[in-house]
């Protein structure tokens, strides 16, 4: 197909990218993002603005709220279609109750899981969650988005679209395009060493579009690949379900040999039996971590076959010390608070897929590497998005000599997914704060609202983006990228004003206060409205200016084959 | 592109075998080294962690190796030959196990 091995790369590293640019760029601005989904959450929920909460004491705060807790609506649609006959009043079958916070979260997230009677397969739960106030046990209504954790998150890798998991494929297919893109993209230059250190602003938008292309790629190289790689492994179960269909027997031979040897009940005995304190066996296993030299904060806290003789409690640490994601954790049978068993140290296999996993997932304590990552995403997208301009400036002399409307399209796209995505962020979170508390009945949840006005401001931007591509096909700069940007540039300081407004945490109050979860995201948004009204100014300059000359396109031309 | 041989129906048959011939020979890969790590006597979990690391790895290659090739008939036939072929003594192997 192609002359040479060169070509084919550069075949592939154009067009893919093209195509899947798009979805990239809102994968890597989300996971920008998504490194502070936490203090996001923060901003968008404002009763949950207090300080990070250690695990709760289960005896006396946890306990009475598991026990009320009974699956709502949504949880039953889940299951309604996979049980024989009407679901019962109340689900009484504990099959787990769980409690997971973070070193970052002041709120508590709490979950239960019911066995279904009548149920068409067997081990069919249904799964209620809450999050609390681990102060109070006061409930938060399930109505507030965590805007952060529950939905720029979640966009990252499944770009919320759960129809047959298609949204996970989507990403994980955009992966692996992310990855054969840096490959080809190494290929296609010689000279990369020298990419490292060269950006030409001054000359054509091509020519300094190609360098920022050049640099940004080359120089977060390592980090986009690791990103790229790691998150694919992370997904690993749901691109390669093997474990569960094809090797199914023996997954389930290996996890029957798995319960003997650990101990730990598979199932219920169907004896009745009470929950001796949980507190002492959560005070047990942080004697034990202590005595090994490990942090002691509870991570996660999980009981198995609640009120059963077969029941027990497992008790896991927060790894806030370390890359690896595991929790070392300690199990007692539940009845008596008798030690069932401590997880072994992870096998070599074991720690470097946690090791992968962890530097992805980050949940150590290193807000400097955090921040670091910000950047690196943020690298990704105006690597994604000099790509785009670098594509249309090559070609719009061609386009417009032939009277092409490619050109158009491809801008009008760039425009959507650089300017447009930031817009729709800031509409989510201007409707956050603007929505009130309670809406009137039979409207759709407020939480549901929130999502509304993200994917309708996106859709409205995306076609201000294309009826004003016009002069695109003519070789000229679309101005809905100075029009976007303005518009930026405005809401920006109106959405940290309404958080003002509507909560009176203005800057300086929580800068004075230290309270840096709203006043990190507060800044963040103004420093992107100043730079979109800098971009504005410059490209309205630029707009109004002469057409650009030619100079270095021959150049360009060798470089990008 | 100063290509000239490029129809529509090269470039699809380039796509399809890097996609689904790729995905096809990287899940023979995967069921093989689980089914023949855990022969080993590897852990059931080490086995699958291992051959899903390498099996990305391996994805990009052929997929790469998908635009790159020469000829794109062996491409195919490499990999969706090749994917049956390991799949197919990937399951030999468990139900020697089971």
């Amino acid at each position: 197909m192609f002359q040479n091995f060169r070509l084919s790369m550069a075949w592939l590293h154009t067009w893919f990218g093209l195509v899947l640019g798009f979805v990239l760029m809102a994968i890597f601005f989300f996971g920008a993002l998504s490194v502070f989904d936490r203090e996001i959450d923060r901003w968008a929920i404002p009763e949950s603005r207090f300080a990070p909460q250690p695990m709760p004491s289960f005896d006396n705060l946890l306990k009475p709220i598991f026990a009320d807790m009974q699956p709502g609506k949504a949880d039953l649609d889940f299951v309604r279609d996979k049980v024989n006959g009407p679901l019962p009043e109340r689900f009484d079958t504990v099959v787990t109750w769980g409690a997971y916070t973070t070193h970052r979260d002041p709120v508590l997230n709490i979950f239960a899981g019911y066995e279904v009677p009548n149920a068409k397969e067997p081990d069919v739960t249904v799964f209620s969650s809450r999050t609390i106030d681990p102060r109070t046990g006061v409930l938060f209504s399930d109505d507030q988005l965590k805007i952060g954790s529950g939905f720029f998150y979640p966009l990252h890798y499944s770009l919320n679209f759960h129809w047959m998991n298609l949204g996970y494929w989507i990403v994980g297919f955009s992966s692996l395009i992310m990855l054969a893109a840096l490959v080809s993209g190494v290929v296609m230059h010689r000279k990369i060493f020298r990419e490292l250190f060269t950006f030409r602003p001054k000359k054509s938008t091509q020519r300094s579009a190609l360098d920022l292309h050049n640099l940004t790629g080359v120089v977060a190289l390592p980090f986009h690949f690791f990103f790229a790689f790691t998150g694919l492994v992370i997904f690993a179960g749901i691109y390669f379900p093997i474990g569960h269909t094809q090797m199914k027997s023996l997954h389930d031979q290996h996890e029957v040999v798995e319960a003997q040897e650990t101990g730990l009940p598979h199932d219920r005995a169907g004896v009745a039996a009470p929950v001796a304190s949980v507190d002492a066996m959560v005070a047990e296993a942080q004697r034990r971590w202590a005595e090994r030299g490990m942090a002691g904060e509870v991570g996660f806290l999980t009981l198995r076959h609640v009120g059963d003789a077969n029941g027990y409690v497992s008790v896991y640490r927060a790894g806030t010390d370390r890359i690896a994601l595991t929790g070392e954790g300690i199990h007692f049978k539940a009845s008596t608070g008798e030690l069932l068993r401590e997880d072994p140290p992870s096998t070599v296999v074991a720690s470097v897929n946690e090791f992968l996993t962890g530097l992805h997932l980050q949940h150590f304590r290193h807000w400097m590497l955090r921040w670091l990552y910000v950047l690196g995403g943020l690298a990704g997208c105006v690597c994604i998005a000099t790509g785009f301009i670098f594509f249309v400036e090559k070609r719009k002399r061609q386009y417009a000599k032939e009277g092409s409307q490619n050109g158009r399209i491809v801008d009008a796209m760039a425009v959507t997914t650089v300017t447009g995505m930031l817009l729709a962020t800031l509409g989510i979170l201007i409707a956050n704060r603007l929505l009130p508390a309670s809406l009137p009945e039979g409207w759709p949840g407020r939480g549901d609202l929130e999502q509304y006005f993200f994917w309708g401001t996106w859709v409205a931007v995306m076609v201000h983006a294309f009826l004003r591509s016009a002069p695109v096909a003519q070789g000229k700069i679309n101005p809905a990228w100075s029009e976007q940007c303005l518009a930026l540039a405005v809401l920006a300081p109106v959405t940290v004003l309404l958080n003002w407004i509507t909560t009176g945490d203005h800057l300086v109050k929580t800068i004075s206060e230290g309270y840096w979860p709203v006043a990190g995201f507060d800044l963040a948004i103004l420093v992107g409205g100043i730079l979109a009204f800098i971009a504005a100014r410059h490209l309205r300059r630029k707009g109004k200016g002469a057409p650009q000359d030619a100079t270095d396109f021959a150049d360009a031309e060798v470089q990008h084959g | 592109m100063s290509t000239s041989t490029l129809s529509a129906r090269h470039v699809i048959s380039r796509i399809g075998a890097g996609v689904l011939g790729g995905y096809a020979f990287v899940w023979g890969f995967i069921a093989l080294g689980i089914a023949g790590l855990y022969a080993l006597d590897v852990p059931f979990h080490d086995a699958e962690a291992v051959s899903n690391i390498l099996g990305f790895l391996l994805f990009l290659t052929v997929f790469l190796w998908a635009f790159a090739a020469r000829s794109v008939n062996r491409v195919w036939l490499v990999l969706v030959g090749g994917g049956l072929l390991m799949t197919g003594i990937a399951t030999l192997i468990e139900q020697s196990l089971v």
